[in-house]
């Protein structure tokens, strides 16, 4: 156990400390980085124990909740904005109150100290959270997708959920090519690429990209079909699954713009697909030659 | 509806323009509300973009025949496809 961690999630650097010891789920440890050097692009100070905050006064600007539970409630503040991260086992109970400066660089996360979240800082959902405000600061988006790497291309595949995401990943994975990740996936511009990111899971996997090719928009099909999309279709249902919290138009524009030229370097399909080995070979012979 | 509830609905929209097309993204304190985006043509984004808070359905249809050279009857058309659109948004 140790006070201060590092990890590298898509290239980018995170540092958690605490004043006392703290930990990190499985599926954390193989992004853990003992490359202290350079600028962490995100610091997290971790506090056991929650202060007592009166959010009434503050302005409520979004809830990530459904039908079943909340799973957290932002709000604004004249320094950043404040989170109250609700526990996904016993569902309205308070997990952790959490601060994010104007920046967004440096987070102070307060956790119920009988919640698991006092030893795992990033405890679900706080981890996924924080990586979408990396995204939104520094010109990258989160997805829902699958992806997968097949020695020269890399495709990524998005939908809603149940439309078979992690089947189609498998499917190639069975044809000896290599998932990434089969949920979620973080797009940046490097140079002149776009690469995609595996994130960590509630598994242990390796830190994994890939040079991304292409995209397609999945669903079930009787029978294998594709065709590309482009304009302002593509780039609306592209960012239909991109992870996003859409109360602030700054951060908005910031995905639209990322969006809007991603999409005219990496083409867009949609794709109906049988869920069996011969959608494989389909996309191999009907893609665009254009894919590099 | 009437052009001003149109226009006044213009603030909670991010827009972005892709070529002649526009993309709207709706401001949101939902999460189950994040994936409604839309898009517009070319005659959607022209009618969005001089939408102002004193136009009147006339202005938009003479603007509308007089920059993409339809007749009147068309115009009308175009604008009540616009307004169906955008009522489905509310």
């Amino acid at each position: 156990m140790q006070n201060s961690i590092h990890i590298k999630i898509a290239d980018f650097s995170i540092k958690l400390y605490s004043e006392t010891s703290i930990e990190l789920e499985e599926g954390y440890l193989p992004f853990v980085s003992e490359d202290e050097k350079g600028v962490d692009d995100v610091t997290i100070h971790c506090f056991s124990g929650i202060p007592a905050i009166d959010f009434q006064k503050a302005e409520l600007v979004f809830e990530a909740k459904n039908e079943i539970q909340k799973f957290y409630s932002i709000f604004r503040s004249d320094t950043g904005l404040g989170f109250i991260i609700y526990n996904q086992q016993t569902k309205d109970e308070v997990q952790q109150i959490a601060f994010l400066d104007e920046t967004f660089s440096q987070w102070e996360v307060y956790s119920n100290p009988s919640s698991e979240s006092s030893r795992w800082p990033l405890k679900y959902p706080l981890g996924p959270i924080v990586m979408h405000y990396l995204t939104v600061k520094s010109n990258s988006v989160m997805i829902h997708a699958s992806c997968v790497f097949d020695g020269k291309k890399g495709r990524i595949f998005t939908g809603f959920s149940g439309n078979g995401k992690s089947t189609i990943s498998k499917l190639w994975a069975d044809a000896g090519n290599r998932i990434i990740n089969d949920d979620r996936i973080i797009i940046r511009k490097i140079e002149d690429n776009y690469v995609a990111f595996n994130t960590p899971m509630y598994y242990i996997d390796k830190p994994k990209s890939t040079v991304l090719n292409a995209i397609f928009l999945i669903s079930h099909s009787p029978e294998n079909k594709m065709k590309k999309i482009s304009g302002a279709l593509a780039v609306s249902k592209v960012m239909a699954f991109c992870i996003q919290n859409n109360f602030e138009p700054k951060l908005i524009q910031n995905h639209l713009d990322f969006l809007s030229e991603l999409s005219m370097h990496i083409p867009v399909y949609e794709l109906g697909f049988v869920p069996d080995a011969s959608v494989v070979n389909f996309i191999l012979a009907n893609e665009s030659g254009r894919i590099k | 509806m009437d052009l001003q509830k149109l226009y006044a609905l213009k603030s909670k929209f991010v827009v972005r323009t892709v070529g002649n097309e526009l993309i709207l993204v709706p401001l949101t304190g939902n999460v189950a509300q994040m994936n409604e985006l839309f898009t517009m043509n070319e005659t959607g984004k022209f009618i969005w973009e001089n939408l102002g808070e004193m136009t009147t359905i006339e202005n938009i249809e003479n603007s509308l025949t007089a920059t993409f050279e339809i007749d009147a009857d068309t115009a009308k058309k175009d604008l009540k496809i616009f307004i169906n659109k955008l009522e489905t948004l509310l």
